[in-house]
């Protein structure tokens, strides 16, 4: 059958391409890169609920920023913050600079919740009462007697027994210190001014964390002139810090790859065809695999583009191929040279959709974006060179001799034959090396994977923890009850446990809302349990009358205590008044439970804190200790999957070679694999799921390069030619990605580069004998 | 007032340094400086709702490097700890209310002139005996306490701290001496003070 009809595939083409740019053209005008390091971590696997409240304890953590301005005196500190504050406001980047505590907040709140003082009691006050109502009336005379109780003591007219000043102090654990109404922080050194923000928008686009970096940068050099010291951090700048490592390493590693690519083809074929026609499938390839993720995804991840700057060294191999078969071929045309290497060109694209298909197979978003990138991009590079290369090819000559040539020659020459004649010796040290390697390799699963922010950044973020321990820790718990009462109770059940945990200085702070609101049938206790130990025994009158109250005085409080027995407060009403961080704690109810996270701060020993998960309703959720046993789980799949891929190409290429055959082309990725893997070991590099993935990329083009030589015959220095020139384009595509500052990136480019080398040694010792025994004959 | 009072008393803030001028120094040349510094004390608390006035005593303890043991005997047994980062009190941890921290430390330090950096000060300097009056500058504050009085010779002898609410505090120190050294009990005592 005849199925060449160069214009035919080429209108094929042409149309294709047209409605990848029409759709691009739609596909790219909105917004579609995504940056943020929380994109790329698998929710799949979560229930919903606890995903939910994953989300939520994200939200918050992913918009704030901490800003504090350092100096030798607190008014200096004070200056330099409000100088920030005006520049931060004018940014037009954050919804909120709070810089004064809002008064005004607690002021509301302190009116609103005083009239049910008898219904809300913290828990030590409770406790008290309970166990000794004389104990409090002792704390009280030592608060009343303290040269520094009068604030605590300031409304002891209408709350005499200071019971809502407790409650009401209770609620805002952290005591800071204000000076004209800012909040300072001091070291042994400085005294540090305290600025939160809140970024307009919870996902930023890259051009707003640009914008962001700057002000960073600008602030911190305006602090520094007026002689302060700046401390800035917050999940929006590790964004941006990633957005930004990512940015350069893409241009890094296109730049590269394409000089690379340029040099290379100039110098082989000096003529400026191949090198617009290499230029085109790349540039098809990088279009449709953009066009077509953004279609699929909505959006794609900055990350992935990393990625994808590399497949311009792996696009490019078909073009290679077909342009070097044309090598010192005097009847060359187009339709002879597609009909010798299409097969090769074809088997090639599979092994390689089949490598990358199964990264799609991993849970993480990156991948996935990964995956279909990839395999899109080589389909389309693949389809270029196959249905528009033989018209463009028409008329191509390339009979020079290219000074690579030299190189290739004894690489498939003259490399074989020492290899052979040294086999005993290099069989040796290479087993040892690969054994070697093999024993040193350590698995790391470590959610830190996924980011690596620059030590100083970690630093400040570490400073700024000690300053101001209030921020929350990753770990939580979601608390669940089929009703509220249910829930309430399933929370104080966790909450007393805490109390006991936190007295042994196993975490420094907690915060569950059936803390701070009693529902409604404690609340009736708690007034009950006044009533009962406080007011009905006369242990208040007493109390008052010592005092020097009036006798009217104690007469208006009693009557006060019981006009108020009725009052109850309804969790919607308390919530109204709580500040932003405790409405966060609640969760919901619908028709079969009610939910709410309690937060956790300082922790110290996480196994005690897991124990509880064991309280009815209680989940303890750990991200990053989830995500990285998920890790783990899927690095051990992953291995499966390699597997599998390898069984698969051999049964393949035993099917279709003969099984002696098929061994003999399988060596090449078989090589390919352990000396990759010793090389992790030997450079102790990380070991982990993408390395794994990176594995399969070595398995595919060691495939590729085994059959090549294999197919080859008597064309091996055509073939020689063009394995050496894509395998050159690929190194310098993946060696770029090993100077990734993420270390996944840097894990996957260092994986696939020392495969790539061994699979490029190993292939010419393929088809040696056969091609020596043709040439005898 | 009340209600902003309490409010400032639930974030337990208040604060600031202090500061002074010419009369300060003369003030300062006075006082003997000496890095330990001990005595009693008799505090009168007036609070406007209570028709008698709430009356402690007890002991003090000042070292220029540890901060002040400030120990009540009477009328209930209690002890307050503080230095400039941290405070505690019967009812554990507390943000240091640097207008008490400060003060405490720089008056019984005898080290006036730290006081000008959050105070307006007027003072009477007379042979035997001098006043000071202390004003905070700061907003906040001033919703608090609208004057302290600091009286004395060669010692601090009288605190007198006026809130703006109209409460009065009057203290008085008595027998003060400067040892050599910390007694053990003082030693540990400032122990739960470091971090």
């Amino acid at each position: 059958m005849n199925v060449y009809h160069p214009k035919l595939t080429a209108g094929f083409w042409l149309i294709g391409m047209l409605a990848i740019c029409i759709l691009g053209g739609q596909a790219l005008t909105k917004d579609w890169l995504e940056t943020g390091f929380l994109a790329l971590l698998p929710t799949s696997e979560q229930q919903p609920e606890i995903a939910k409240a994953v989300r939520q304890h994200n939200e918050l953590l992913n918009r704030k920023m901490i800003w504090l301005t350092g100096a030798a005196t607190s008014a200096e500190a004070i200056n330099h913050a409000q100088k920030l504050k005006s520049q931060l406001e004018q940014s037009g980047l954050f919804s909120k600079v709070v810089l004064e505590v809002p008064q005004q907040h607690y002021i509301e709140q302190y009116q609103k919740l005083f009239p049910y003082r008898y219904q809300l009691l913290d828990q030590q006050t409770r406790e008290m009462l309970a166990k000794n109502p004389e104990d409090l009336i002792k704390q009280n005379l030592e608060i009343l007697n303290s040269p520094i109780g009068q604030m605590q003591a300031a409304d002891l007219e209408r709350d005499p027994a200071l019971l809502f000043s407790r409650y009401f102090s209770a609620q805002n654990t952290i005591k800071l210190n204000l000076e004209q109404g800012i909040v300072v922080l001091s070291d042994q050194h400085r005294f540090w001014a305290l600025l939160l923000t809140d970024l307009q928008d919870e996902r930023l686009q890259l051009d707003k964390l640009e914008t962001l970096s700057g002000l960073v940068g600008s602030a911190t050099e305006q602090v520094k002139t007026d002689g302060g010291e700046l401390l800035v951090s917050g999940m929006p700048l590790f964004t941006a810090h990633g957005a930004e490592s990512a940015k350069q390493e893409i241009s890094t590693v296109g730049i590269g790859s394409s000089l690379g690519i340029v040099v290379l083809l100039w110098a082989t074929f000096r003529s400026v065809r191949p090198l617009l026609l290499s230029s085109l499938a790349i540039g098809s390839g990088l279009l449709a695999a953009l066009v077509i993720c953004v279609l699929f995804f909505g959006k794609i991840h900055i990350l992935t583009l990393v990625f994808g700057a590399s497949l311009i060294g792996v696009a490019d191999d078909y073009a290679q191929h077909f342009l070097c078969d044309s090598f010192g071929e005097k009847d060359w045309n187009p339709r002879k040279g597609l009909k010798f290497i299409l097969p090769g060109l074809s088997l090639g694209l599979l092994s390689n959709l089949l490598s990358y298909a199964g990264l799609g197979f991993s849970p993480f978003p990156g991948l996935q974006e990964v995956a279909l990138f990839s395999a899109m991009g080589l389909l389309v590079a693949w389809l270029t060179v196959v249905l528009l290369f033989p018209l463009l090819l028409t008329g191509f000559t390339f009979d020079h001799q290219p000074g690579i040539l030299k190189l290739t020659t004894y690489w498939e020459q003259h490399w074989p034959l020492w290899v052979f004649k040294n086999r005993l010796w290099l069989g040796l040290m290479l087993s040892a090396f690969i054994a070697g390697g093999l024993w040193m390799l350590t698995p790391q699963d470590d959610v830190r994977l996924l980011q690596s922010p620059p030590a100083e950044l970690l630093r400040t973020a570490d400073k700024i923890r000690q300053l101001f321990p209030i921020s929350p820790d990753n770990q939580f718990f979601l608390v669940s009850g089929k009703d509220q009462a249910d829930w309430h109770q399933n929370e104080q059940a966790l909450l007393k446990r805490l109390e006991l945990l936190k007295q042994q200085k196993a975490l420094t702070a907690y915060a569950g809302l059936s803390n701070y609101w009693p529902d409604e049938s404690q609340q009736q206790q708690n007034y009950q349990l006044l009533k009962h130990q406080l007011y009905d025994s006369g242990l208040l009158e007493r109390y008052m009358t010592d005092l020097g109250f009036d006798k009217t005085a104690v007469k208006a409080e009693y009557e006060q205590f019981s006009k108020a027995e009725h009052n109850t407060l309804a969790l919607p009403e308390w919530l109204a008044t709580a500040d932003e961080t405790k409405q966060q704690l609640w969760l919901g109810c619908d028709s079969d439970r009610c939910q709410s996270t309690v937060t956790l701060t300082g922790i110290s020993d996480m196994d005690a804190l897991t124990a509880l998960q064991d309280l009815p309703g209680v989940v303890w959720v750990d991200q990053v200790e989830s995500i990285s046993s998920l890790f783990a789980r899927y690095r051990i799949r992953a291995t499966g999957l390699l597997a599998i891929a390898f069984c698969l190409a051999s049964l393949g290429l035993g099917y279709k070679f003969g099984w002696r055959n098929g061994a003999t082309i399988m060596s090449v990725p078989v090589a390919a694999l352990a000396v990759s893997l010793a090389m992790l070991g030997w450079f102790d590099q990380l070991f982990s799921l993408f390395n794994l993935f990176a594995l399969l990329l070595v398995l595919g083009i060691g495939v590729d390069y085994g059959l090549f030589f294999f197919m080859a015959g008597d064309r091996r220095v055509s073939t020689s030619l063009g394995v050496t020139l894509s395998a050159v384009t690929t190194l310098l595509a993946f060696g770029l990605l090993a100077i990734s500052s993420t270390e996944i990136v840097h894990a996957f480019g260092f994986t696939v580069t020392a495969g790539i080398v061994t699979a490029l040694l190993c292939a010419p010792l393929i088809g040696l004998k056969e091609y020596k025994n043709n040439d005898k004959q | 007032m009340i209600l902003l009072k309490a409010l400032l008393l639930s974030l337990l803030l208040c604060g600031q340094g202090i500061a002074g001028e010419a009369v300060l120094t003369e003030i300062a040349a006075r006082l003997a400086k000496t890095p330990i510094a001990q005595g009693d004390f008799h505090q009168q608390k007036h609070l406007k709702v209570l028709h008698k006035p709430l009356i402690s005593t007890g002991t003090f303890t000042y070292d220029q490097n540890k901060g002040v043991i400030w120990k009540t005997l009477t009328p209930v047994a209690s002890l307050l700890l503080v230095n400039e980062s941290k405070l505690l009190t019967g009812q554990g941890e507390q943000a240091v209310p640097a207008a008490f921290g400060k003060v405490f430390k720089a008056m019984l330090g005898g080290d006036i002139s730290a006081l000008t950096d959050g105070f307006e000060i007027t003072g009477t300097d007379q042979k035997t005996s001098w006043q000071l009056e202390l004003s905070p500058k700061d907003d906040m504050l001033k919703k608090v306490i609208s004057t302290m009085v600091l009286s004395g010779d060669t010692e601090l002898r009288g605190l007198e701290i006026r809130e703006a609410g109209g409460n009065i505090t009057h203290i008085t120190f008595n027998n003060i001496t400067h040892p050599e050294q910390l007694t053990g009990e003082q030693e540990a005592d400032f122990e739960r003070l470091s971090p």
